[in-house]
């Protein structure tokens, strides 16, 4: 088992060193630079070259890249071309929201989904699983801009409400923080609800059929114990799974939700980096995410791996 | 079976109680807000601060672009402006009929045509404390001429040969040659002064700023906001009125427009359709201004096709402006020419102009004269960040195809829209320009063959002459007749083809008062309060 | 194959969902038929109108049919979905198939190339092709195809291990059929029920990605009408001409309906651990 972590925790390693070059010449590959978009149209050659000159871009593109991958692997992200301002802590401070965010459309879905997908999948075939089942895809259907877009002019127009303004953290002001990102959340848990409630209700229905319930159902125990007590349970598992996946996807598919509410989270940060050509927070804020990423799955990995006595790992 | 149906009902209702609480809890919170119709106690009610901020006055204001920045030298975007127009001050200003004012400056003069001296103010300080010295100024402007700094407003002094400190109040200017432009290019937010110690212990100003002007800098959350606080030593007497100002970067047009229903915000630009939406309802004053923008679309002249004159005419002939006004700008717009105007007697009326009749049967007539009898296929470049761009696009292909030109569309993201600015790489480019506020900007900046901003290859010597005379005669009815005469002169030439300068809206809740718009500062507000 | 069909059949779910996708391919191929107006075609002076007898649907901001433009727009949809998850699905397969039977060596390069492209969020993934490549409908259906490259390779590389211990492929090898002929005789076929499963999901995937894309600006081109860039096109007039947006979003909605119900359908059916 140790071994087996210590082995995946390596394995990490190359994958992040390909994301950094993946990502250092994707981005060097782009048409445009940063010097020209803080210009824009009052660009003059000189001041133009002198911006380059200041961001070290002038360097062929290899020195580049030494440059910055040895200043990330001794924690120094660098600074943002564009505002000059330190990109590590700046990326940690997003994190933080786009975490929360993640977390709170997990939970409203899980909330949701997990219960509906349960009742569906113990009825299967009945018009309340045809029912659970469509009000998902309606979840997973709708594009999130669309819901998002749809749900802030309803609101403000029949109830008179917006979400605040300004992004205030948990620990500074807890109720204003939570009203800032529900409506956000909610919409991001929409599409994720669907997905739980599809997984809840198939693992219930696999496990529903093995044996051993059978042997519990035979044994005379009342039904509703035989689903909480050992459905359930052993329903977990491929749900943790794809609650723990979900979460990982949802840290980069914020990117729409976070522009339409103003939430400066990663995504937010990535997106003005590629429009605005900032390369130095691009390429750090989507190493970041990589990594987070890959460590969530290993978790999710190691998770089920714990929980399912039935694999192995070599 | 029917328990489980029960089971479904309670977890909906639980669901929908959950958001109706959401919802309904702050929708009693806004209606005590409504009542009292007293947004900044608002403000801090919802932000819990304490009893003694209640008297504040606290602007908050949405905008759809995120500061770039916040040196003024370097950092030319309007979203940068706004921010840092406020916390610094420049030697002199404009006041609502574009007539020049002091601002640092209590007095100018020119000594000679190629010498202007400036009285500065006694007095004025920066925020951290130290006097404004005629030092400043002069450390200011070489900042601004070196090269190493790469700043935008370079070609605005280019003229300018030396400057010097001759008293600790009075700075002169010395000019290799008259120019008629220069008093106007000092009004420039960009040309703001600024404290020599503060840029050299910060390497430059994009993250810190400390001026002279009515608002100190507090804090930038990037992605967020930017909040400014009152300066209490300002140097114009009763001014600000307002305690603090706080920028929300709102990207998205309905998260603004919803905010501004609600009030959580108190002002946010926002789209004629929106406007109009808006114009009804309660508690919100919409406010129009022509803005000094115009569109455009601009030709590479080396194109082989593109680089006939005559095919330039045929497509300005086969566009018809008014329904660019009507779709693009939803009528909120006026047909222009390469002068907005609202740049008033500068610019020329050219709704009469023959280029500007839509005549398609002439169109068709020069094309064949140009030996494009059956039209031609083109590409036309636009930025996916506009979407009054996109829809002049495609505008203009569906006008256009008319007369068998045969475009298609090419949607690029701003940063790669620059890159092709720049390099003049699409045949023909979308785009809007700022007239800016003297007719050279419009003029020489962007046509003549040295422009740095004249990026389409346009070259003619004859229309050079013209802009140069301009530049550099004073007298303003000479200059009138000379750019009135540069205008014809590029109109026919159509290196661009101008469209349109739209309107601009500002939605502004009627909790605050002082506050008007003008096409060359639509967001001063120095004298701005909140009942 | 019979049996499938036979159970396909039954599965009134999925029927349903296989109707709806066929009647939007069918419209989506007559499209220049059932339409009245071209999708580009403006009538300056029917901006904004509601849905009336002369145009179904109402008009958008340019005066242009919706109706025309929604069938039009299932023709861009479906061909970025196609065509997207094409190419995954091919890259995916191929790449599966060469980890999944040759391992060792093979197995790792391509896995950990597959670990990196799957490292990064989708979104931003197919943001930044796009950024490189320059935003047109082709791009937006190689992006949109990368991205989804690791997710095939990685299902077909473990079906691949799973088939492959199988008693019957063991003796192939044994008694020296080519390797070439075991992956695509024995192989292939036995991998292609969690393949087409997943071609129905990604289907809808890439239709909604494409309309993500749109919303940012980097997907398809306008004036051409996919179902995205109408939603995107739409948002300003929510308010003033719903019409505009409910048209494309009840589009979207019906589309991806269909493709998750035969998606579920097709997996009850072939899953050998559900059929009892």
């Amino acid at each position: 088992m140790y071994s087996y972590i210590i082995r995946r925790l390596l394995m990490i390693i190359p994958v992040l060193f390909g994301v950094s070059i993946v990502i250092f010449f994707t981005l060097r590959v782009i048409p445009g630079d940063v010097a020209q978009t803080i210009l824009g149209t009052s660009a003059t050659e000189e001041s133009l070259s002198a911006l380059r000159g200041r961001f070290g871009l002038d360097l062929p593109v290899h020195e580049q890249y030494f440059l910055w991958i040895s200043g990330v692997l001794g924690g120094d992200f660098g600074v943002s071309m564009r505002t000059g301002a330190e990109i590590l802590p700046e990326i940690l401070s997003r994190f933080a929201i786009t975490f929360e965010l993640t977390l709170m459309a997990a939970i409203i879905s899980w909330i949701v989904a997990i219960p509906l997908g349960i009742i569906a999948g113990i009825n299967r075939n009945s018009k309340t699983d045809f029912s659970v089942r469509i009000i998902s895809l309606f979840g997973v259907s709708i594009p999130n801009f669309a819901l998002a877009t749809i749900l802030i002019l309803i609101l403000s127009l029949v109830f008179n409400y917006s979400p605040p303004v300004g992004y205030v953290g948990f620990f500074e002001e807890p109720l204003r923080n939570l009203q800032i990102l529900f409506l956000p959340a909610f919409v991001l848990g929409t599409a994720m609800a669907g997905a739980v409630m599809r997984m809840t209700r198939s693992s219930i229905l696999e496990v529903l059929r093995q044996d051993f319930i059978r042997t519990v159902r035979a044994k005379g125990v009342k039904e509703r114990i035989v689903i909480f007590n050992h459905a359930f349970k052993n329903a977990m598992i491929p749900i943790l799974t794809i609650i723990g996946m979900q979460v990982g996807v949802l840290l980069g598919g914020t990117v729409i939700i976070e522009q339409i509410f103003s939430l400066p989270g990663l995504g937010q940060m990535v997106l003005t980096g590629i429009n605005q050509r900032d390369f130095t927070v691009v390429q750090g804020a989507i190493l970041f995410i990589a990594f987070v990423f890959v460590l969530i799955n290993l978790l999710v990995d190691l998770l089920y791996a714990y929980l399912d006595p039935r694999i192995t790992y070599k | 079976m029917i328990k489980n149906k029960k089971i479904l009902v309670a977890l909906l209702a639980i669901t929908l109680m959950i958001l109706l609480a959401a919802c309904g809890g702050d929708d009693s919170v806004e209606s005590i807000d409504n009542n009292d119709d007293q947004s900044s106690e608002e403000s801090s009610e919802d932000t819990g601060e304490s009893e003694e901020t209640a008297g504040e006055q606290i602007l908050k204001i949405a905008n759809d672009q995120e500061p770039a920045g916040l040196d003024p030298h370097i950092t030319p975007a309007h979203s940068s402006v706004r921010v840092y127009s406020k916390v610094y001050s420049t030697l002199v200003g404009f006041d609502e009929n574009m007539e020049i004012t002091p601002d640092l400056a209590e007095e100018w003069d020119w000594t000679d045509d190629t010498t202007l001296v400036f009285q500065l103010r006694e007095g004025a300080t920066f925020h951290n404390g130290d006097d404004v010295t005629a030092e400043d100024v002069v450390y200011s402007f070489e900042r601004i001429l070196d090269e190493e700094t790469g700043s935008h407003i370079a070609s605005y002094f280019s003229s300018v040969d030396s400057i010097e400190a001759t008293d600790t109040h009075k700075v002169a200017f010395n000019l290799s040659e008259p120019d008629a432009t220069l008093l106007t290019n000092f009004t420039n937010s960009s040309a703001a002064i600024v404290n020599q110690s503060v840029v050299e212990e910060n390497g430059d100003l994009q993250q810190v700023a400390v001026g002279t002007g009515p608002f100190k800098f507090e804090e930038w959350v990037p992605d967020n906001s930017v909040t400014l606080v009152k300066n209490e030593d300002y140097f114009v007497d009763g001014q600000p009125a307002l305690d603090q100002v706080e920028y929300y970067t709102m990207v998205d047009e309905a998260a603004r427009l919803s905010s501004i229903r609600t009030g959580e915000i108190d002002m946010t630009t926002v789209t004629a359709q929106s406007a109009e939406l808006l114009e009804a309802e309660d508690g919100i004053n919409i406010m129009e201004y022509q803005t000094l923008e115009y569109s455009y679309a601009g030709f590479d002249m080396n194109h082989e096709i593109l680089s006939d004159e005559k095919v330039r005419q045929a497509l300005s002939m086969a566009t018809n402006r008014e329904s660019i006004v009507d779709i693009v700008w939803d009528g909120q717009a006026v047909v222009s020419g390469p002068i907005a105007p609202s740049m008033g007697d500068w610019s020329i009326d050219v709704t009469q102009h023959e280029l500007y009749s839509n005549d398609l049967d002439q169109a068709r007539d020069l094309l064949e004269d140009a030996g494009y009898p059956e039209g031609f296929e083109i590409e036309i470049t636009t930025a996916s960040t506009y979407d009054d761009m996109i829809d002049t696009a495609q505008i203009l292909q569906q006008q256009w195809a008319e007369i068998g030109v045969n475009a298609t569309i090419s949607q690029v993201e701003w940063g790669e829209y620059l890159d092709i600015w720049t390099n003049t790489s699409a045949d023909i480019l979308i785009g809007r320009n700022g007239s800016g506020s003297d007719p050279d900007r419009a003029m020489n900046y962007f046509f003549n063959s040295e422009g740095s901003a004249n990026v389409w290859g346009y070259a003619d010597e004859t229309y050079d002459e013209i802009v140069y005379e301009g530049k550099t005669t004073i007298d303003e009815n000479e200059r009138n007749e000379i750019y009135t005469e540069a205008q014809n002169y590029l109109l026919e030439q159509s290196p661009n083809l101008f469209f349109v300068s739209p309107s601009n809206y500002v939605a502004v809740r009627n909790t605050v008062e002082n506050y008007t718009p003008y096409p060359h500062n639509a967001e001063d507000i120095d004298e701005t309060s909140k009942k | 194959m019979t049996e499938f069909i036979q159970k396909l059949k039954e599965d009134k779910v999925g029927l349903a969902g296989l109707i709806g996708i066929v009647i939007v391919v069918v419209l989506a191929l007559l499209a220049p038929v059932i339409t009245p107006y071209s999708p580009d075609q403006m009538h300056t002076e029917h901006v904004m109108e509601a849905p009336s007898s002369q145009f179904l649907f109402g008009t958008d901001d340019f005066g242009r049919d919706i109706f025309s433009r929604i069938v039009h727009g299932a023709q861009v949809s479906l061909q970025v979905g196609l065509i997207a998850v094409g190419i995954g699905a091919t890259l995916g397969l191929i790449f599966g198939l060469l980890a999944g039977f040759y391992q060792g060596k093979t197995d790792q390069i391509i896995m950990r190339v597959m670990d990196v492209f799957f490292a990064f969020p989708d979104i931003l993934l197919a943001l930044t092709i796009i950024a490189v490549l320059g935003p047109s409908l082709t791009n937006t259906m190689i992006a949109i195809g990368i991205v989804f490259t690791p997710v095939f390779t990685r299902l077909i590389r473990s079906a691949v291990l799973t088939v492959k211990e199988n008693e019957y492929i063991l003796n192939a090898k044994a008694v020296g059929v080519s390797n070439i002929k075991i992956i695509l005789k024995h192989i292939t076929p036995n991998v292609m029920a969690p393949f087409i499963v997943q071609i129905t999901l990604a289907l809808s995937g890439a239709i909604l990605t494409e309309a993500a894309l749109s919303f940012l600006g980097l997907g398809v081109q306008p004036p051409n009408p996919s179902w995205g860039v109408m939603l995107n096109e739409s948002r300003a007039y929510m308010e003033i001409a719903p019409w505009l947006t409910v048209f494309p979003v009840v589009a979207i909605i019906l589309t991806i309906f269909c493709f998750n119900l035969l998606g579920d359908s097709l997996r009850d059916l072939l899953d050998p651990k559900l059929r009892q």
